[in-house]
């Protein structure tokens, strides 16, 4: 009964007290209010329930009006202490609320509720985004996010410090709020908080073994829909598996989302992380006979994605890379018992990832199968029967092969300490100071080996030291010719490289032979191994194409789809096309035409009598005249562009039998290298082709053709296809576009568009989105025109 | 960026030959001297100061000269082998043009003699015979044999030698059709020590008498450099591998720094004689260099560098003269 009558009297006291400071204009019955409420402080009863009710009236407007105006110490110091005597979590959310002026609709009274602790877990980690809304420009350093969340991570450092020392004491400790604190935080992409966390827990897990049960509960405790986002968070902090093993404990074993999480979402489907990441994520599965149970799983799941056919096909080059990645680090962490275990699985990977990797167009993707294939015979140890691939190595090449010799325990980076770093300047000192031991073959004496050096005397350049040859370059096109066929290598090589410039002069005799030349070009091999022999080769075919045009190119494009040929000598062709009517298109510099053996022929009206006089007496001037201080530099001359009488030879042969698959070469089948090629081509011929008078003709056969094989599988050849539909877009004059390809234009922007969002290749997305923009100005600058006119 | 080697001082031109060998003649009063042995059996006296052939000799029936030295100290004695079969002693005096002797060796391959004054007067001469294997040493003012050196084993023809005077007298090395190099004494007339650098056959040699080194060319790439030690045995030294194989002659310059090769691909190439460390491709003649020979001024800063080609030049070179 009587606690019933002190609640009562304190009841009416509070409430009395409350009206006199919301109500009340004199300072006197003001101070004696605030110092009994002050008083009551202490009061359980008093901070439970009324509390929150006398914060909200002490922030009420008319209060901050006073205190700023009034300047009343006495006020003050009472108004103050009011908020910082009593328990923080009122305090914080009456605060928040008057920030923000939105009030949440929560119970005061139950201050223990979820629903109250989930509304100040929220004002907690949004306090920069509240704060910033109202002071915007003056937000105080400490509350920017940056600040704000290395403070909290140092105050939630403290915390998990204090319970440590609480746990020690014996007392009973719950982190479900800080764990609901840290989901909240990183869920709200604030992850970097672990920046500051991760080290300092790392280090404090290393020596207190109690330390590490308390975070391990820190993160089980974290609600599930938040564990992604710490978890990720913390990993990417930590360096090295070790630590993220202290942290964890055996979380992923425990958690069902956070198995899910580190298994499998971080595996396959992300990809955006680096190496080191996957090295800790994995190293943490291999460092506890429990979780290597998920490791195998891991590597089935990783084999399952990487020797998927229509995954290499249809996922992005950097997701692959990463599958890839994620597959060695496994592979190099199972033990070999662990290997003989999993053997039919990884063949079964290795065999069929290879092969679907040695078949794409991509070179990166081609070289990640070789080195996958090697890495996985080596680690399988089948005697005899190791997989080796001849590839150039580069830097990701590299990479991945580092990547087979990770051990997860050596995987742990020392702690950045003074004396750590000591250590490895010791030791490269060390090695400085062993002598370097020159390595001489034949015994010298010892006695004048100060004399005994010629390094007085200082080299001349010795560059010009060149291997003599023996037999001259041939002099004349036949033998230059027979020269080629010759077995003679030494004759051989001077040949070749003397191919074209000799083809280039004697344009006369080339063109008596152009065509056997070409054939014997086309199937030269490199039998002597000659330095540059691709290049000689080519251009050489480009030499014959340019001096002779039409037959040679008559020739090339009748071979190309006829039988009997390489892959490499299609492809030959093509090239040498591309680059012959690149050079045609160019109009002929200066030097070229002074050394151009025709004649140039005179136009008949220079027979003009008057202009023939005055073409002389110019001459005789600028012969006779000396300009100082003007170099050389003549007028541009306007020049005939000399592929485009002839460009309808190069591109339309090429379009004539793409469709008619021969016993040895199928355009449309499996020879999709050539037809990326020829797409490619024939996008370059019409680049090349702007503005002749054959080029609309060309747009609109290369748009049929591209038709059919716009929604190819492969990335290589829809490259192409994107490519020649933009050389159509950029060559072809607009007006010819509208009218001559009218529904077609619409029917082609859908398709771009679609394959501008969708495609899995980012070089196409970005390929299509350039079409599309090429296609969006031309068809602008057409609408408009006769707008303008109206 | 090292320097660009040298161009040549000047061209001597107009031997009407492919230049065989050289000889300088620096010393006594009077212009330096350079004599050329040509392949038509004309022997050019060079004055170095106008740069023109003071002298033509025209000597061994047209046959080539291979071979060229001044004995006697004096620059009008001079002695020549050709390639028939015959030794010649010149007597150059007072613008005269003389043979004062001459000797028959009936040596028919390319081996060129050695000459050894050991003391002033008394001059010794190592030449090759009849007998392909063989090198007979004798007076020279009788032409009485000292000794005759056979190796008793099958070496092969005698391909080229160089006599000297070691404390112990006079010895001789020669190298051999088989690549090996024999180290013949020659008063005890016994080989001393046997060493086979090269497999192919020893195209030329040269030793550096101060130094206890000497160095072998051959149709390869390869120079093979070797030590005459205390107990007078030939050891193997350094090597040094070259761009371009065949050497037809080589010259260690008298104060040991540098060596000079007379190479088939057209080129000079000079080392240092220490370590073989290649320093210069000098690179001027069209056709294989044949010869060459180091000047023997008494002014270091004017040495000179001749190199003897078959594409008819005499090429001279001031090279490493400087101090």
């Amino acid at each position: 009964m009587g606690s019933v009558e002190t609640e009562c009297f304190l009841k009416l006291q509070v409430r009395s007290h409350l009206r006199t400071l919301s109500c009340s204009q004199e300072r006197m019955e003001l101070l004696h209010a605030l110092r009994s409420l002050a008083g009551l402080l202490e009061d359980a009863e008093f901070t439970r329930t009324y509390y929150a009710r006398a914060l909200q009236v002490l922030v009420a407007k008319d209060w901050s009006k006073r205190l700023l105006h009034d300047h009343d110490k006495e006020l003050e110091r009472l108004w103050r202490e009011m908020f910082l005597r009593g328990p923080a979590e009122p305090v914080l959310m009456t605060l928040l609320d008057a920030i923000s002026s939105a009030r949440c609709e929560v119970d005061r009274s139950s201050a223990d509720s979820a629903q109250y602790r989930e509304a100040l877990i929220g004002q907690i980690s949004a306090l920069p985004s509240i704060t910033s809304n109202q002071l915007r420009a003056n937000t105080p350093e400490d509350l920017l996010p940056h600040r704000f969340y290395t403070l909290l991570a140092e105050s939630i450092l403290e915390t998990l410090e204090r319970t440590c020392q609480a746990l020690r004491a014996g007392h009973d400790c719950s982190l479900s709020f800080i764990s609901q604190l840290l989901g909240k935080v990183c869920i709200q992409g604030n992850g970097g908080i672990f920046g500051t966390m991760a080290p300092r827990l790392s280090s404090l897990t290393r020596v207190d073994p109690l330390m590490q049960r308390v975070t391990q509960n820190l993160l089980e405790k974290v609600p599930e829909r938040c564990m992604e986002s710490v978890i990720t968070g913390l990993v990417l902090s930590l360096k090295g598996p070790t630590a993220v093993s202290r942290l964890m404990g055996d979380l992923v074993l425990n958690n069902k989302k956070a198995q899910f999480v580190l298994t499998h979402k971080m595996l396959l489907q992300q990809y955006q992380h680096p190496s080191l990441l996957l090295k800790s994520v994995l190293g943490y599965l291999s460092l506890d006979s429990e979780r290597r149970v998920l490791l195998k799983q891991v590597l089935r799941s990783v084999c399952q994605v990487w020797c998927n056919s229509s995954a290499v096909k249809h996922t992005c080059v950097e997701q692959q890379l990463y599958v890839t990645r994620a597959l060695l680090l496994t592979v190099a962490l199972l033990q070999n018992s662990e290997v003989q275990e999993l053997r039919q699985e990884l063949v079964q990977c290795m065999l069929g990832g290879v092969q679907c990797r040695l078949d794409s167009n991509i070179e990166r993707i081609r070289r990640m199968g070789m080195v996958v294939g090697e890495c996985l015979s080596q680690k399988l140890d089948t005697p005899g029967s190791q997989l080796q691939f001849q590839y150039e190595s580069n830097e990701e090449i590299q990479e991945l092969r580092s990547l087979m010799e990770y051990q997860a325990v050596e995987g742990e980076e020392p702690e950045s300490d003074a004396s750590n770093n000591l250590q490895p300047i010791v030791e490269a000192s060390e090695v400085c100071a062993v002598p370097s031991q020159s390595i001489t073959s034949l015994p010298v004496n010892d006695s004048d080996s100060e004399l005994d050096s010629d390094d007085d005397l200082t080299p001349f350049d010795m560059s010009a030291d060149q291997e003599k040859r023996i037999s001259a370059p041939p002099r004349y096109v036949r033998d230059c010719l027979e020269g080629l066929m010759s077995e003679d290598a030494e004759r051989f090589e001077l040949s070749l490289q003397v191919a074209a410039s000799l083809l280039r002069k004697n344009v006369t005799t080339t063109q008596e032979v152009s065509v056997q030349f070409c054939r014997v070009l086309l199937h030269l091999e490199d039998r002597y191994n000659t330095t540059l022999f691709l290049s000689l080769r080519q251009n050489a075919m480009v030499a014959l194409t340019v001096t002779h045009v039409k037959p040679v190119v008559d020739y090339w494009t009748t071979e190309f789809f006829s039988l009997n040929y390489s892959l490499r000598q299609r492809l030959d062709i093509l090239e040498v096309l591309a680059l012959s009517a690149q050079e045609l298109s160019e109009p002929i510099r200066s030097k070229q035409a002074a050394a151009q053996p025709i004649p140039e022929v005179v136009p008949p009206e220079q027979f003009d009598d008057i202009t023939h006089w005055r073409h002389i007496v110019e001459k005789r001037i600028q012969s006779k005249t000396r300009r100082i201080g003007k170099g050389v530099t003549q007028p541009v001359k306007a020049a005939p562009n000399r592929f485009a009488p002839v460009a309808g030879c190069f591109f339309f042969p090429l379009l004539k039998n793409y469709d008619r698959p021969q016993t040895t070469f199928d355009l449309l089948g499996s020879d999709h290298l050539v037809l990326g090629r020829l797409l490619h081509t024939l996008g370059l011929l019409m680049h090349l082709a702007v503005n002749a008078p054959v080029a609309s003709q060309m747009g609109r056969a290369l748009l049929d053709f591209i038709w059919a094989v716009r929604f190819h599988t492969d990335q290589m050849v829809r490259r192409g296809v994107l490519f020649a539909v933009c050389s159509v877009f950029l060559g072809m004059h607009s007006e010819n576009l509208l009218t001559d390809l009218g529904e077609d234009l619409m029917e082609a922007r859908a398709w771009l568009a679609d394959v501008a969002e969708s495609d899995c290749d980012s070089d196409c997305r970005s390929l299509a989105m350039q079409s599309l923009v090429l296609l969006d100005r031309t068809l602008k600058a057409q609408l408009k025109i006769p707008e303008m006119k109206t | 960026m090292s320097r660009p080697p040298p161009d040549p001082l000047y061209i001597l031109r107009g031997s009407g030959a492919p230049v065989n060998t050289l000889h300088f003649y620096c010393g006594g009063d009077g212009p330096p001297l350079l004599y050329s042995g040509s392949g038509k059996g004309a022997v050019h006296v060079w004055n170095l100061n106008t740069r023109r052939a003071e002298q033509v000799l025209e000597s061994h029936n047209s046959n080539s000269v291979i071979w060229l030295d001044t004995f006697d100290g004096s620059r009008s004695s001079l002695i020549s082998q050709g390639r028939d079969m015959r030794l010649c002693l010149w007597d150059l005096s007072e613008g005269r043009s003389a043979v004062t002797d001459s000797l028959l060796t009936g040596a028919v391959g390319f081996c060129q003699c050695s000459l050894l004054e050991s003391q002033p007067g008394s001059s010794l001469l190592a030449h090759p015979t009849q007998d392909m294997e063989e090198v007979s040493v004798v007076e020279m003012k009788s032409w009485t044999q000292v000794c005759s050196l056979r190796p008793d084993t099958k070496l092969g023809m005698l391909m080229s030698m160089k006599m000297w005077q070691a404390d112990s007298g006079p010895v001789l090395c020669a190298g051999y059709e088989d690549g090996s190099i024999v180290l013949w004494d020659v008063s005890q007339r016994h080989p001393l020590s046997f060493l086979k650098p090269l497999p192919e056959p020893v195209m030329c040699l040269d030793v550096h008498v101060c130094s206890q080194k000497g160095i072998s060319g051959s149709s390869e790439k390869i120079l093979q450099s070797w030590t005459v030690d205390g107990q007078r045995t030939l050891q193997m030294h350094h090597s040094v591998q070259m761009t371009n194989p065949g050497v037809s002659q080589m010259r260690i310059r008298a104060d040991g720094k540098i060596l000079a090769t007379a190479g088939w691909d057209n080129n000079i190439r000079v080392f240092g004689w220490k370590k073989l460390k290649p320093l210069a491709v000098l690179q001027h003649h069209t056709d294989a260099v044949n010869s060459v020979a180091f000047s023997d001024h008494q002014d270091p800063t004017q040495r000179l560098l001749a190199a003897g080609s078959k594409d008819q030049r005499i090429s001279v070179w001031s090279i490493y003269s400087e101090s």
